[in-house]
C-alpha cells in the first residue's frame, strides 16, 4: 500500500529565492504528521504543495500514489487552515452545499446535516458565514474540509485565533478524526498541540528539514528541536 | 458540468445578495452615456448615430472592467479562490462557471444601458433590437472569455486594479473592432456585416479554449 503522502527531494523556488530545499518525508496512511518552525520555515508553502495549489520546483510528491498536481490527489484532500475559505454572503448550509457540489458528493444533503450536527452549527446553518464567530466559522471551515470525506486533511495553523477551550474542542475533533482513519498534516508552531495529536514530527528551518521526530514526540522535544533548529 | 453550474450558483447568488458589481457597473456605464449626451450638440442626429457605436462600446468595456476586477477580489477573502483551485476536475471547469456568471450579469447591465442610450441619443429602431442583441452578446462573450482569465492573474498581482484594463484592452482590440462595425450596420438599420460577425466568432472561439486551457496553471500560485 502507498503512503499517504510521499516527498523525495522536494525544493521549492520563488525567483531567486529557495523557501523549500532537499524535503524528504513520508506520511503513513491513518498516521498523523506535524511540520514545525518559525515564520518563513516554509511550512505553509509545503502544505500548499501536498495540497497541489503549487508546483514543486524539483523532486516528487505524491498523494496516494498520485503526483499531487494531478485532480485526482485533490479529490483526496481536504483543508482547513486560519483562512477558512468561506464566502461570507452564503449562509453555513450554503458553503456546505458549495464545496459538495464542488466535488460532486452524492448524498450532499444528508453529508451536510451530518455534518452541521458533529460541528454544533445545525443552529447557525442558516446564518451567514460573515456573522459567525471565529471559533463557529474555523468548525465550519472544519466541516468544509470534510464535505467529501477526505482520506488526508491537512490544516494549516488551525489554531490560530482561537480561544483556549475551541482549540482544545478541535484537538479533541481532530484526535477523534484520526481514530476514525483520517491521515492528518499539520502545520503549527505551538509543540503543545502538535505533541497531542501528531506521531512524528518534522521541523523545518529556513527551508530545510532540520529535524525528524517519531514514536509520538512529547512537547519537551519539540520544544527542544524548534530551540536547536532557530 | 458539477463545477460548472455550482461556480455559476455560487456567483450568481452572491451577487444577487450584495448587487455591488452590477450597482457599480450599471451607474458607471450610466454615467457614462450621460456624460457624452451632455457633452454631444444636440442637434447634430447624423454624427450621432456615426459616433454612437463606439460610445456605446466605451461604456460596456469599462464597466466590464469595473465589473471583472471585482469577480475576484470576492474570491480573496477567506482565500476563498483556494478552495476553487482545489477542485477535483479540470480547473477549466471553474472558469467555465465564473465566465458564464459575469457574463449574465453583464449583459444585464448592457440591457439596461442600451435602453437609456437609445433614448438618450434617439438611434435605435425598436426592430433592430434582436440584432443588437446577438451582436453585444457575442462581444461580451469574448469580454468575460478574456476578462474572466486575466482577472484570475490580475487578483494576485500588487496593482490588481490597474493591472487588468493593461493586460485586456490589447487583447479586445479584435473583438471590438468586430463590436464597433457590427453595432454601427444595427444602428443603421442593416444587418451586420459577415465579416464582422465572422471576427467575432472566430475570436470568441479563440479566447474561450485558450482560456479554458490555460486557466489550470493560473490558479496555481
Amino acid at each position: 500500500m502507498s503512503a499517504a503522502v510521499e516527498a523525495c527531494d522536494l525544493a521549492k523556488r520563488f525567483g531567486r529565492h529557495a523557501a523549500l530545499r532537499d524535503i524528504r518525508f513520508e506520511v503513513a496512511a491513518g498516521s498523523a504528521l506535524a511540520v514545525l518552525g518559525a515564520n518563513g520555515a516554509g511550512k505553509t508553502t509545503l502544505l500548499r504543495l501536498v495540497a497541489g495549489l503549487a508546483r514543486p520546483s524539483a523532486g516528487t510528491l505524491t498523494v496516494g500514489g498520485v503526483p499531487a498536481t494531478r485532480p485526482e490527489s485533490r479529490a483526496r484532500i481536504g483543508y482547513a487552515g486560519h483562512a477558512t475559505w468561506l464566502y461570507p454572503a452564503l449562509t453555513a448550509r450554503e458553503n456546505l452545499w458549495f464545496a459538495a457540489r464542488l466535488h460532486g458528493v452524492a448524498d450532499a444533503r444528508e453529508r451536510i446535516a451530518a455534518l452541521l450536527d458533529e460541528e454544533a452549527l445545525t443552529d447557525a446553518a442558516e446564518l451567514p458565514a460573515g456573522a459567525l464567530s471565529r471559533g463557529m466559522a474555523q468548525r465550519l471551515s472544519l466541516a468544509r474540509a470534510l464535505v467529501h470525506r477526505p482520506a488526508l486533511l491537512l490544516l494549516d495553523e488551525p489554531f490560530d485565533g482561537l480561544d483556549s477551550p475551541a482549540a482544545e474542542r478541535l484537538v479533541a475533533r481532530l484526535r477523534a478524526l484520526r481514530a476514525g482513519g483520517h491521515t492528518l498534516l499539520l502545520v503549527t508552531h505551538d509543540p503543545r498541540r502538535a505533541a497531542a495529536l501528531c506521531d512524528t514530527a518534522l521541523v523545518l528551518a529556513r527551508g530545510r528539514v532540520a529535524a525528524e521526530l517519531s514514536g509520538r514526540p512529547s512537547a519537551d522535544s519539540l520544544e527542544r528541536a524548534l530551540a536547536e533548529a532557530a | 458540468m458539477n463545477v460548472f453550474l455550482a461556480v455559476l450558483w455560487k456567483d450568481l447568488v452572491t451577487e444577487w445578495r450584495s448587487r455591488d458589481r452590477a450597482a457599480a457597473m450599471g451607474v458607471f456605464a450610466l454615467l457614462v452615456v450621460v456624460i457624452f449626451h451632455f457633452a454631444w450638440p444636440g442637434d447634430d442626429r447624423a454624427r450621432a448615430r456615426e459616433l454612437a457605436p463606439g460610445l456605446l462600446w466605451i461604456a460596456y468595456v469599462f464597466a466590464a472592467i469595473l465589473g471583472l476586477n471585482r469577480a475576484f477580489s470576492v474570491e480573496l477573502e477567506n482565500d476563498a479562490i483556494s478552495g476553487l483551485a482545489m477542485v477535483p476536475r479540470d480547473r477549466g471547469t471553474v472558469f467555465l462557471g465564473k465566465a458564464a456568471a459575469s457574463f449574465a450579469i453583464l449583459m444585464a447591465v448592457q440591457a439596461l444601458t442600451a435602453g437609456v442610450f437609445a433614448i438618450v441619443f434617439e438611434v435605435l429602431d425598436w426592430r433592430s433590437i434582436p440584432a443588437l442583441a446577438g451582436v453585444v452578446a457575442l462581444g461580451s462573450l469574448g469580454l468575460c472569455a478574456v476578462g474572466t482569465l486575466f482577472g484570475a492573474i490580475a487578483v494576485r498581482t500588487r496593482f490588481r486594479e490597474v493591472m487588468l484594463p493593461l493586460l485586456l484592452l490589447p487583447l479586445l482590440v479584435p473583438v471590438l473592432s468586430g463590436c464597433v462595425r457590427a453595432t454601427a450596420d444595427v444602428l443603421a438599420g442593416a444587418a451586420p456585416s459577415f465579416a464582422a460577425i465572422q471576427l467575432l466568432i472566430v475570436a470568441d472561439a479563440v479566447y474561450w479554449i485558450a482560456s479554458f486551457v490555460s486557466f489550470d496553471y493560473v490558479l496555481d500560485e
